[in-house]
């Protein structure tokens, strides 16, 4: 339920303004329903009482009928203003949520930006995102306009009808609706939150059995895995079972509020109208008005049934949040000299050393490969340079700056790392590159094209307005990853660190490439993780990484 | 609003029981009204009243009203749940035994279709049908009773009520049509995030974030005015509804306050409207929306539910072909593991391969290698084909595979322990298979050993090491055959030469070893090579 507030204070935080007008409507809206039906009901009584007593001609018809048509035509309209108003507050707080998480992630460690690559966990998180939809529009806005409107009515029924009927009236429901919430709500959290459990478990294990079957069913395991599955859907329709077993009561419970709402407020003001303290008009209202609030009750019900899934997602989604802080803008410090490792150890994700005391210098217009066998440790090195992994011990510096100490816009104008696996978006050729350098010219584009041997691909395909589809999809392997080396020169660092940066280019076109990059950067000190031979061959010096002592 | 030719096929029994408790329970509300106006109408002619029984009795229907309707939904959940379970169980049953990918997708959209997209039918299934009863029912006896109390009030329901489905259908075509024609921009936020954080260590390590984030929120904000301009267009059909409603209880309202004041004198079968008539009109007027209302908001899921039958339906239409054998672990079959491949594409003759023997297959990209590998471990069925001396079908496969050891091409790990991967259900210990791979110094390194969860993400292990593991699961429990698919490609040399040993090693034993390969080095180390490029058998 924390979790729910953080989200929550940041939701109303953000979008505070529609907000405020939705809810406004919502109370308006909600309060002229109850009105009418008080209005109507007082209304015909009323008249029936003037015309069984011959004073027809007296009673004032023409405003309370001019208030009830009013009513009845503005509450049409004044839903449709708060249908609007509440769901733009709430595209505005889903999307402002979804620009939070990018923020968030985007700053986040390496090993969670890692896991999020999982395409499970990736669904995982759109799906709690989407939960979190409705809670301004079904949990949010009715509680709190529910709640003003049923203390109006008390003080309106106060004043019209009797205290007795009021009191009934408002307290029955309030009192009813917080004695569910105390009893069954807990419970309720706890169902929707195993049953979501085992409706995520199906979903990934349905996955892991489609891609595993041929494995599964090579090592006779397949019958068993699928069992296993169908055990999760299984368990999750249990569950199902009795989450509906317990939204349907809270529904029948609430429906009974409003029923003993309403015979109360019959017998109630019965009984007064027989002891000559109102009169049948004014019980009538009474009557109506406890009806109403059928009206004002109903979503309570999603509220609670749809609690738990918002909280579930909550707790997940609110990890991913960024902190208030906002950096100020202030000019770049770009570093300049030789990459320098000194002693630096490095632990594996799951603990356990896995380089120890390494000594390195890259100096500038150098380039260092790194050589070992798979696991050893290439990657992570290259990752501590580029300043995304903590270190275990010793120093990384360029030039004479240590890299803990520089802020993460100078560290990225310094420093610029291709990873082993890159992910481009969909978009241009020219997109893709600006996303390196807004400011590049087409001329500086084609320049790093070139140094890659993409100047020609490019040129017979659209040039820089050739779509590169979603995820690259458009490219090959190999001309997918000439592109992403391309994006990395046009930042012109002074240290390039690149992870296996010829892989999927045949002998001849790495060769090529790897010229390129030593060409268009000649000033920079480039150290890279390589195993193949062509690799290996245009480095100026090889480093082979060795295991760390246990 | 009738029912569209192709009716949902989640829905196909029609559970009448439910559908009448349902209606059942909307008619109680005329005998509640009823007892409200009588009591009402005695209490402002200062006759005799009991308003404590017409309270009792008003609570007693009341209760019997929300019992009804309770077991009405209680069956149409129940009835939902058991659709979705079985449709469920079909897709995991037809997807576990499938020889490949159909033209529906692959994991993620078959997960999605049985998973979040059956989930969004929920809704229609539990509430659609139970409406639809209700409209069928309810507005017609209101009307008939409102027009046995006064033909006016009737007349007034009559036009109100037929106009409401009309104009709610002119806007909702409207609102679909703005909406087919932004649709593919609109579901596209999650899309859009979802890419960006595949890409958040690139966006990061080129410094582009700030741009990232202000063009992606900037996208969102489009999103959302165009999202606002159809949604602008579809609310007006629910507030068409509501209009109509509150100006048809507005009028009913208004004629029986005059009439009760005698301004009004038509609209009844000849005498005044008496108070408690009036009374019971008013308090019937809502409820004859209600149930158009109702359908209304049920109407809107059924979109949801028609793009998941849709998807349905686009999946059973290819069932595609399933993988012999069931998948469980059974005796194995006996006798010597003679294999015979008969002719085929690639192999002009047909091939016997003995038990012992070392034989890689060689060839260009896309020539069949994996797939003759998964023919010979039985994972497609293939008319013709031996193993020891018995034709491999749907009877032997499961036998025949309890001898086979399986290294696939692409590691990809159950969320097991490494433990339970290389046992493989075959149970025994681990200890010679893990030397055999050389996985001692892997497993050393791990922080919880053999005891270490692998799963999505590879427990975090390197590539080759992963290939070890596959190594090492493939000589547990010393199988007679070993298929190997490429069990070389994508290492560097150092354990590229550790699996090539195991291997050797394993057949060393008297195990029948076949690769599918383009190593060289490791072809060269077999006793035969089967080309599928051309030449069969360079070297018999």
């Amino acid at each position: 339920m924390r979790a729910l507030l953080i989200v929550l204070r940041r939701i109303v935080r953000e979008t505070w303004p529609t907000l405020a007008r939705g809810a406004a409507l919502t109370l308006v809206v909600l309060a002229m329903g109850v009105t009418l039906l008080g209005l109507s009901g007082w209304f015909i009584t009323a008249a029936a009482v003037a015309g069984l007593a011959g004073l027809g001609a007296t009673f004032d018809v023409f405003r309370p009928s001019a208030l009830v048509r009013f009513l009845a035509l503005g509450r049409a309209a004044a839903r449709y203003g708060e249908r609007v108003l509440t769901h733009d507050a709430t595209l505005r707080a889903l999307h402002r949520l979804r620009v939070d998480v990018l923020r968030g992630t985007l700053a986040a460690p390496l090993a969670q930006v890692q896991r999020l690559r999982g395409a499970e966990t990736l669904n995982r998180l759109t799906a709690d995102l989407d939960a979190l939809d409705g809670l301004t529009l079904r949990l949010v806005l009715p509680l709190a306009g529910g709640g003003l409107v049923l203390v109006g009515t008390g003080l309106a029924l106060w004043g019209l009808v009797t205290r007795a009927v009021a009191l009934w009236v408002v307290v029955v429901p309030v009192l009813g609706a917080c004695l569910v919430a105390a009893l069954r709500l807990r419970a309720m959290l706890r169902l929707s939150g195993r049953a979501e459990a085992a409706a995520q478990a199906f979903r990934s294990r349905l996955v892991t059995l489609i891609e595993t079957r041929r494995d599964l069913m090579a090592t006779g395991r397949l019958a068993a895995a699928a069992a296993a599955v169908t055990g999760a859907e299984d368990r999750r329709a249990a569950l199902r079972r009795q989450l509906d077993r317990e939204d349907r009561r809270v529904g029948a419970v609430l429906a009974g509020l409003v029923v003993l709402a309403a015979a109360g407020a019959l017998a109630l003001g019965g009984i007064a109208v027989q002891a000559g303290q109102i009169t049948a008009a004014q019980a009538a209202i009474g009557v109506f008005v406890a009806l109403a609030l059928g009206e004002v009750l109903a979503p309570l019900r999603r509220a609670f049934s749809d609690t738990g899934r918002m909280a579930d997602a909550a707790r997940r989604v609110a990890g991913r949040l960024p902190g208030d802080r906002h950096d100020e803008a202030r000019p770049l410090r770009r570093a300049a000299g030789a990459l320098r490792l000194d002693a630096v150890s490095l632990d594996r994700p799951g603990g356990g050393r896995l380089v120890a005391g390494l000594d390195l210098v890259v100096a500038p217009g150098e380039m260092v490969a790194l050589a070992g066998a798979s696991g050893i440790g290439k990657s992570t090195v290259l990752a501590a340079c580029a300043g995304l992994v903590p270190l275990a011990g010793g120093e990384v510096r360029i030039g004479a700056v240590p890299l803990h100490e520089m802020p993460e816009d100078d560290l990225r104008a310094t420093v610029t790392l291709v990873p082993q696996r890159s992910a481009l978006m969909a978009g241009t050729l020219r997109e893709a590159l600006h996303m390196a350098d807004p400011e590049a010219s087409d001329a500086a584009l084609w320049t790093v094209l070139r140094a890659v041997a993409l100047d020609d691909l490019a040129a017979s395909r659209g040039g820089l307005d050739m779509q590169i589809g979603s995820r690259g999809t458009a490219l090959s392997g190999g001309e997918a990853r000439r592109l992403v080396l391309a994006r990395a020169l046009l930042r012109r660092p002074a240290v390039l660190v690149l992870d296996e940066p010829t892989e999927g280019l045949d002998d001849a076109t790495a060769r090529q490439v790897l010229a390129g990059i030593r060409a268009t950067l000649p000033e920079a000190a480039c150290l890279l993780a390589a195993h193949r031979a062509v690799e290996l061959k245009a480095a100026d010096r090889v480093l082979s990484l060795t295991p760390a002592p246990a | 609003m009738t029912d569209s030719d192709t009716e949902f096929r989640l829905a196909r029994h029609r559970d009448r029981r439910a559908e009448a408790l349902s209606a059942a329970a909307a008619l109680i509300w005329i005998a509640q009204a009823a007892v409200l106006a009588q009591a009402l109408g005695a209490l402002l002619a200062g006759r005799a009243a009991a308003p404590v029984l017409a309270a009792l009795l008003f609570a007693g229907l009341g209760l019997a009203r929300i019992v009804l309707a309770e077991r009405a939904e209680a069956r149409a959940q129940a009835q939902a749940e058991r659709a979705l379970t079985e449709v469920r169980r079909q897709i995991v049953a037809v997807e576990a035994r499938r020889a490949s990918d159909g033209a529906f997708g692959g994991a993620g959209a078959v997960a999605a279709l049985a998973g979040d997209m059956l989930a969004m039918t929920e809704p229609y299934l539990t509430r659609y049908a139970l409406a639809r009863a209700r409209v069928m029912i309810v507005p017609p006896v209101i009307l008939v009773l409102a027009v046995w109390q006064s033909w006016a009030a009737g007349l007034v329901l009559l036009l109100a009520g037929p106009l409401i489905p009309v104009f709610m259908a002119l806007v909702g075509l409207a609102a679909k049509e703005e909406s087919r024609r932004q649709m593919t921009e609109i579901g596209g936020l999650n899309d859009l995030l979802v890419e960006r954080l595949g890409a958040v260590l690139d966006i990061r390590v080129l410094g582009a974030r700030p741009r990232v984030l202000d063009d992606f929120a900037a996208q969102a904000d489009r999103l959302r005015a165009r999202t606002m301009a159809v949604l602008r267009v579809a609310f007006l059909s629910s507030t068409v509804l509501e209009l109509f409603a509150a100006i048809g209880v507005a009028m009913i309202a208004v004629f029986v306050g005059f009439s009760l004041l005698g301004a009004i004198t038509f609209g009844t079968w000849g005498g005044p409207l008496t108070p408690e008539a009036g009374l019971f009109l008013l308090l019937l007027a809502p409820e004859f929306f209600q149930p158009l209302r109702d359908l209304a908001a049920a109407w809107h899921d059924k979109a949801a539910a028609e793009a998941a039958e849709d998807a349905l339906r686009h999946w059973q239409a290819d069932p595609g072909e399933g993988m012999p054998g069931t998948g469980r672990a059974v005796a194995p079959l006996v006798g010597p593991a003679l294999i015979r491949l008969p002719a085929g594409p690639g192999l002009p003759d047909g091939v016997d391969i003995p038990q012992g023997t070392r034989l890689a297959i060689t060839g260009p990209s896309g020539a069949g290698k994996t797939t003759l590998l998964h023919r010979i471990a039985g994972l497609v069925a293939t008319p013709g084909l031996e193993v020891c001396g018995v034709p491999l079908d749907g009877t032997t496969a499961d036998a025949w595979r309890a001898r086979v050891g399986w290294i696939p091409q692409a590691p990809r790990f159950p969320n097991e322990t490494l433990r339970q991967v290389i046992l493989a259900g075959r149970g025994g210990d681990p200890g010679a298979a893990v030397r055999a791979a050389a996985l001692e110094p892997v497993i050393a390194r791990l922080p919880r050993g053999l005891s270490t969860r692998l799963g999505e993400t590879g427990g975090g292990l390197s590539g080759g090491e992963a290939r070890r593991v596959l190594l090492a699961r493939a000589l547990q429990g010393a199988p007679d055959v070993i298929l190997a698919d490429e069990p070389t490609a994508d290492l560097d040399p150092e354990t590229a030469a550790l699996v090539t040993e195991g291997l050797l090693a394993a057949a060393g034993q008297g195990a029948t070893l076949i690769v599918a390969t383009h190593d060289l080095a490791l072809a060269a180390r077999m006793d035969r090579q089967l080309d599928l490029g051309g030449q069969a058998c360079a070297r018999c």
